[in-house]
């Protein structure tokens, strides 16, 4: 840690994002061993492919568990657009795609962050409603088991698309942002450029937690 | 061309006489337990296909619009489509096609998934709960791959169940519809391309209890397997392609250096 680190998670976030993400993705390997018999072979790694099941459902729970703690936990920052700065973000793809000059600043998380949320969100729900059916699908009428299958593949395209989308914007498409999610605190300049907004915010409401600086220390319990 | 013949078994229902000695045959050659079940008022029995019954007599009452009564007997299991349902929801490759083009079960494969249960358009696979596995006919494979009559055809002794070559079976099939005329038909061959048991049906496949009329692999299994599956891996390798190109033309999302220079790296 360097001095002049800003705190932009606290423990609570981080251990909750990476169960819900650990779950996501072992759920993502688990998954495909069953989808493609080409990937059959992923079955070994847990013991046959009768046990991949197993552990593709009962990780289901995990991320079921995980996904509403993340809900309650993020909803307020992540998961309501605010109007009109998040449009003008939108207007301009956050500077994205083509150059911008001055990209609009928005709240804690920008609406590309807040995109990313609501997918998991809708396409997580999606695949634990029908994952369940899928667990016990003789206890409802065929013809409308039948079409959980492919909602549960529809919320798996989204989803393993949007993973490494995540995986790149959260890693070498933003030098500098992994540590929100290891460490938790970020160097300031980052946050100039990626979340000005939220910076200004903070520092004018005094709530702004910096490495080395005497403040009130928020690194545990977590208020949202 | 295909030295292996593709085999048919048909069902004449005008020649049953219901005496269940398919059934009966059948659990025999599988090594098939008998379960303890309800008396229901019916001849029929099972109620239904289970896990430990690959085939059912279904016994059923029937009057047509003149009020003429008659008691149907139908043989019903496994039809062995060839394009079969089941085989493409199955995720392990426990349902096959045999080189017959029957459908075969490896049971040492299947996962108890129950995906086969829901996607068969006739409701043949049955799930045993106990040893967590689906079962269904498999058309006494382990008999006809050494040229013997499946069991239920080997017990017949009326001639409604006769198996041989797919051909001349349809043609036989053909040759008997003509023969009873009125409503009699031919069932299985003309969807999901062809099945490998076929019926001679007295009436028209509407009339008899749990019989599709118009079966096909359910459009639920074509969105999942041919559309969403390809898609699912196409939209990833999509998403690193583009991620890839992003970094290489517009470049990552560097912090502004310190006297906040517009430096436009890379361009």
């Amino acid at each position: 840690m360097q001095k002049g680190y800003v705190q932009v998670t606290d423990s609570y976030e981080r251990i909750l994002h990476w169960m819900l993400a650990i779950s996501c993705l072992l759920l993502c390997v688990t998954g495909l061993g069953m989808m493609f018999q080409t990937f059959n072979f992923i079955g070994y790694l847990f013991g046959g492919l009768k046990s991949l099941k197993l552990v593709h459902n009962f990780t289901g729970l995990v991320f079921a568990a995980s996904l509403i703690l993340v809900i309650r936990m993020w909803w307020k920052e992540a998961g309501v657009f605010v109007f009109p700065e998040d449009l003008e973000w939108i207007k301009v793809a956050g500077g994205y795609l083509w150059h911008v000059d001055k990209v609009p600043e928005t709240g804690k998380y920008n609406p590309g962050q807040k995109l990313f949320f609501l997918t998991v969100v809708g396409a997580g729900i999606l695949m634990i409603i029908t994952g369940l059916i899928m667990w016990f699908p003789t206890a409802l009428p065929a013809g409308l088991v039948r079409w959980m299958y492919p909602l549960h593949a529809l919320g798996f395209v989204a989803i393993f698309a949007f993973f490494f989308i995540h995986l790149y914007l959260g890693t070498i498409g933003n030098p500098g942002t992994v540590p929100a999610m290891l460490t938790g605190w970020m160097d300031r300049a980052v946050l100039k450029k990626q979340h000005p907004g939220w910076l200004k915010e903070m520092e004018h409401e005094g709530k702004l937690v910096v490495y080395g600086e005497e403040k009130k220390s928020g690194a545990h319990g977590h208020h949202a | 061309m295909n030295k292996q013949p593709e085999l048919v078994k048909l069902i004449d229902t005008t020649l049953c006489t219901a005496c269940r000695g398919c059934q009966v045959a059948c659990k025999q050659w599988n090594e098939l337990p008998g379960l303890k079940t309800k008396q229901l008022g019916t001849y029929q029995n099972p109620p239904d296909l289970q896990w430990n019954t690959w085939t059912l007599i279904r016994f059923q009452e029937y009057e047509d619009k003149a009020g003429n009564f008659q008691w149907i007997f139908r043989k019903d299991g496994c039809m062995h489509c060839t394009d079969a349902a089941c085989v493409k929801v199955c995720p392990s490759g426990s349902l096959y096609y045999t080189p017959l083009k029957t459908v075969g079960i490896h049971r040492d494969k299947c996962i108890g998934c129950k995906e086969c249960v829901s996607a068969c358009p006739f409701h043949i696979p049955k799930y045993d709960a106990k040893t967590d596995k689906v079962y269904k006919c498999d058309l006494c494979y382990s008999r006809i791959k050494e040229s013997h009559a499946p069991a239920c055809v080997k017990s017949c002794p009326t001639g409604a169940l006769t198996i041989g070559d797919k051909d001349a079976m349809i043609k036989k099939a053909y040759a008997r519809v003509k023969e009873l005329g009125s409503d009699a038909n031919v069932y299985g061959d003309k969807f999901v391309d062809g099945t490998h048991v076929i019926y001679v049906l007295q009436f028209k496949p509407e009339v008899y209890e749990e019989l599709p009329v118009n079966p096909k692999v359910p459009l639920s299994v074509i969105v999942w397997k041919d559309l969403l599956k390809p898609l699912s891996l196409l939209a990833a390798g999509g998403v690193l392609g583009g991620a890839f190109l992003h970094y290489m033309i517009h470049g990552p999302k560097y912090p502004d250096l310190p006297k906040d220079e517009n430096t436009e790296g890379g361009k």
